[in-house]
């Protein structure tokens, strides 16, 4: 449907509607239709009327029950839920994006996406992003029922990268590269992954990791001699 | 400038091996800086002959310098030796064990052993040391032995001869400049050197007198003349001379050498051995060559001399001229950065990655996953980025994000500011974050020590716990039971801890040393 068909089916939706509302059912209907994608919270559209408080609780109740607002969570305050005309999807402002799910980070998606591209690399060896994408279109759709765009596909890469699992790179076009043309920004396991990420100095014993640190000294409450930390990576 | 728990290290390691009464001379040079004997007997309130001692046993173990302040006041009669706490040698003596190990590789057992005495006294004659070598056999060992050994320390610079006792250094410095000549050039401005780089500097001998094995440089340790002109002396005379010469370890040596074995590593697991054996060649072929310790860049070869080098290797042996340009382009060194056919390497960078990979590996354990990659974004970049962009970028929930960053911020791994933003009527704060390189390895570089200190006290904490089990006769503790039960994990401790500290030692080079 085009924009312009999309905007009169919800302006005839709206006049025929506006028919079997109450006068204050009407007005609150009209200020959360006018925040669009946007929303607004309830206390705000008090803040705009003259209705009762009483009154406009009421009103809401019903519009919601004539599904014609609904409510979504607020990625930025969870506590204060926003109200929105039925026919508008929420921005990501207020969703939080592709990776929320009621306002909640889709922990699940992450991981199962993050698995699915780290066999593909070590499958393949080198793998690009489009190659990631055009397996899940043809073969993933069971564990990505809702499929993935592209982005989501970029943005599980880098954050790999970040995590030193993967690295990014440019293909040479030989060798394990072959497949890939060369220059083009493509991605393989990085070495640490294969033979297990380098643990520092500083991180193999307790002090090198231990939160109170700061707190620590040769003679105070917290020191090497009574510290717990040390006595349970002592104690054979 | 050395932050607090170095000086706590340090001062630890002095009172080990040297005891209260030095370590407290030794703690008033470093909270105060310049003192001399006077100011010493004040400050320490201890009687002028245990400073005397002190500041004797210090110097012996080239742990101080004394040096003449010249004020280039003409009225000021009265010249008067100041001290030095030297807080570079005062560390190397943990690494003594990684000193004699490097000797036993490259040398042999007899130069180990000229080596473990200097590092034992601290400072030794040719005679001092043919006695010891003696010690406990039951024919002497000839003095041409001995003097065979240095000779093969000396050609490797391992050991060098003692500084001037009391050089003079001028309090005025001028500004270096370096002017490009028949070009418009501005000054290029040099950091100018601290006092201690002076000192030192004024301290020691040119390389052709510092590594020579002759009083009077007539011969130097390659047999060469150095001067027609100088009247030769008698045999017996310059063998007296010989035998009055003070040696003692050359620390910057060993640090270079522990220095190219790190940067040999770290491209042997970035890269591959072939990248390895190439930097190796490199590096071996310009060590004796290189201005100081720290070089950020490789001194500059030909593609000629690298292949001549590489191929000298057992394993450059198999590398063809291609896969050594390979090799030096995985390095850096590409076509447009090759200056007149000149190869230079960026060791700053390999030395840099090592480093952010130490602290990156920090904050995986102390903080987690979530804060890793929060922190691996900022690091790599330079420039600040606000909350909800690092959560988005990393998949991590801003109340989430804002509570790692704030704690890595506590913890002072990262620098932040806020702005702040008015929307409407509401206003709020927005905070942007970055990571702060420069102090950022500053601070982890005294969480470093602060840990080195604490293995070092826990190590002396289950020695004085456990001085029953250790004082057991050895036979005893041969008998299955529960004292060979405690014998045995005492070792285990004891083995864990050394070893920790060893390889925190290596980190601790890595941050302040390379």
């Amino acid at each position: 449907m085009s924009v312009l068909a999309g905007k009169r089916k919800r302006q005839e939706l709206a006049s025929s509607l506006s028919a079997t509302l109450s006068n204050e059912e009407r007005v609150v209907y009209n200020i959360i239709r006018g925040r669009k994608e946007m929303g607004i919270w309830q206390g705000d559209i008090k803040r705009e009327t003259n209705i009762p408080d009483s009154l406009m609780k009421k009103s809401i109740k019903m519009l919601l029950a004539k599904t014609l607002i609904k409510e979504v969570v607020n990625i930025q305050n969870k506590s204060k839920k926003v109200l929105m005309a039925a026919e508008f999807e929420p921005s990501k402002e207020i969703t939080g994006g592709e990776w929320y799910t009621e306002g909640k980070l889709d922990t699940q998606l992450i991981e199962a996406l993050s698995d699915v591209c780290m066999k593909l690399i070590l499958r393949q060896k080198v793998s690009t992003r489009e190659g990631i994408l055009d397996w899940i279109r043809k073969v993933g759709t069971e564990i990505f029922p809702g499929g993935v765009s592209a982005g989501q596909v970029e943005q599980i890469l880098k954050v790999l990268v970040l995590e030193n699992k993967v690295q990014e790179v440019n293909s040479t076009g030989f060798g394990d590269f072959a497949s890939v043309p060369a220059g083009e920004v493509c991605y393989r396991l990085a070495k640490k992954t294969a033979v297990g990420v380098k643990v520092g100095a500083m991180a193999s014993f307790p002090c090198g990791v231990c939160p109170r640190i700061n707190a620590c000294t040769p003679d105070g409450v917290i020191s090497p001699t009574n510290c717990q930390y040390f006595e349970k990576w002592l104690d054979f | 400038m050395v932050q607090q728990y170095g000086i706590k290290f340090a001062l630890h390691l002095i009172n080990k091996h040297f005891g209260n009464v030095v370590s407290k001379v030794c703690e008033n040079l470093f909270r105060r800086g310049l003192l001399t004997l006077d100011q010493l007997i004040q400050y320490t309130q201890l009687t002028k002959d245990q400073v005397k001692n002190s500041l004797l046993v210090l110097i012996q173990h080239n742990c101080v310098q004394p040096f003449l302040l010249d004020d280039d006041d003409v009225n000021n009669l009265k010249v008067r030796t100041q001290y030095l706490a030297l807080f570079d040698n005062i560390v190397h003596r943990l690494r003594f064990p990684k000193f004699l190990e490097t000797v036993l590789l490259r040398l042999d057992e007899e130069c180990v052993d000229i080596l473990d005495g200097l590092l034992r006294d601290g400072r030794l004659t040719l005679k001092q040391m043919v006695d010891r070598a003696s010690q406990g056999k039951e024919n002497t060992v000839t003095t041409k032995v001995v003097r065979e050994s240095l000779c093969k320390l000396l050609t490797a610079r391992f050991v060098e001869r003692c500084p001037a006792r009391e050089p003079v250094v001028s309090t005025s410095f001028k500004e270096t400049t370096i002017r490009k000549r028949g070009v418009k050039s501005a000054k290029i401005f040099e950091t100018p050197k601290t006092l201690e780089q002076r000192v030192l500097e004024a301290a020691m001998p040119g390389d052709a007198i510092r590594f020579s094995l002759t009083a009077d440089t007539v011969l130097n340790v390659d047999g060469e003349k150095k001067s027609d002109d100088v009247q030769m002396n008698s045999v017996e005379e310059n063998v007296v001379e010989e035998e009055q010469i003070l040696w003692r370890a050359n620390f910057e040596e060993f640090i270079r050498h522990l220095r190219h074995k790190v940067l040999i590593e770290n491209v042997r697991s970035q890269h591959d051995d072939g990248t390895a054996t190439v930097l190796s060649a490199v590096l071996e072929a310009t060590k004796t060559v290189e201005k100081n310790v720290k070089m950020e860049n490789s001194v500059p070869l030909s593609l000629d001399t690298i292949t001549t080098e590489v191929m000298k290797t057992d394993t450059g042996r198999a590398l063809t001229i291609d896969r050594i340009k390979a090799s030096l382009s995985q390095l850096g060194c590409s076509s447009s950065s090759v200056v007149d056919d000149l190869y230079s390497i960026d060791l700053k960078k390999i030395i840099e990655q090592a480093r952010n990979e130490d602290v990156e590996s920090i904050v995986l354990k102390r903080y987690g996953n979530d804060a890793y990659r929060m922190f691996r974004l900022l690091s790599k970049g330079s420039s600040f980025l606000d909350t909800d962009k690092i959560a988005a970028c990393t998949l991590v929930e801003s109340k989430k994000a804002l509570k790692f960053l704030t704690q890595l911020w506590n913890d002072n791994y990262l620098h932040m500011e806020t702005v702040p933003v008015v929307t409407g009527r509401r206003s709020s704060d927005i905070f942007w974050w970055k990571v702060n390189q420069p102090l950022l390895w500053i601070n982890v570089l005294d969480e470093m020590y602060h840990a080195a200190l604490n293995l070092s006290i826990k190590m002396a904490d289950e020695q004085k716990k456990n001085e029953e089990v250790l004082n057991v006769p050895k036979h005893k503790l041969k008998e299955p039971g529960p004292l060979q039960k405690e014998y045995k994990r005492l070792l285990n401790v004891w083995l864990l801890l050394g070893s920790s500290l060893m390889k925190l030692d290596d980190a601790l080079m890595l941050f302040h040393d390379f």
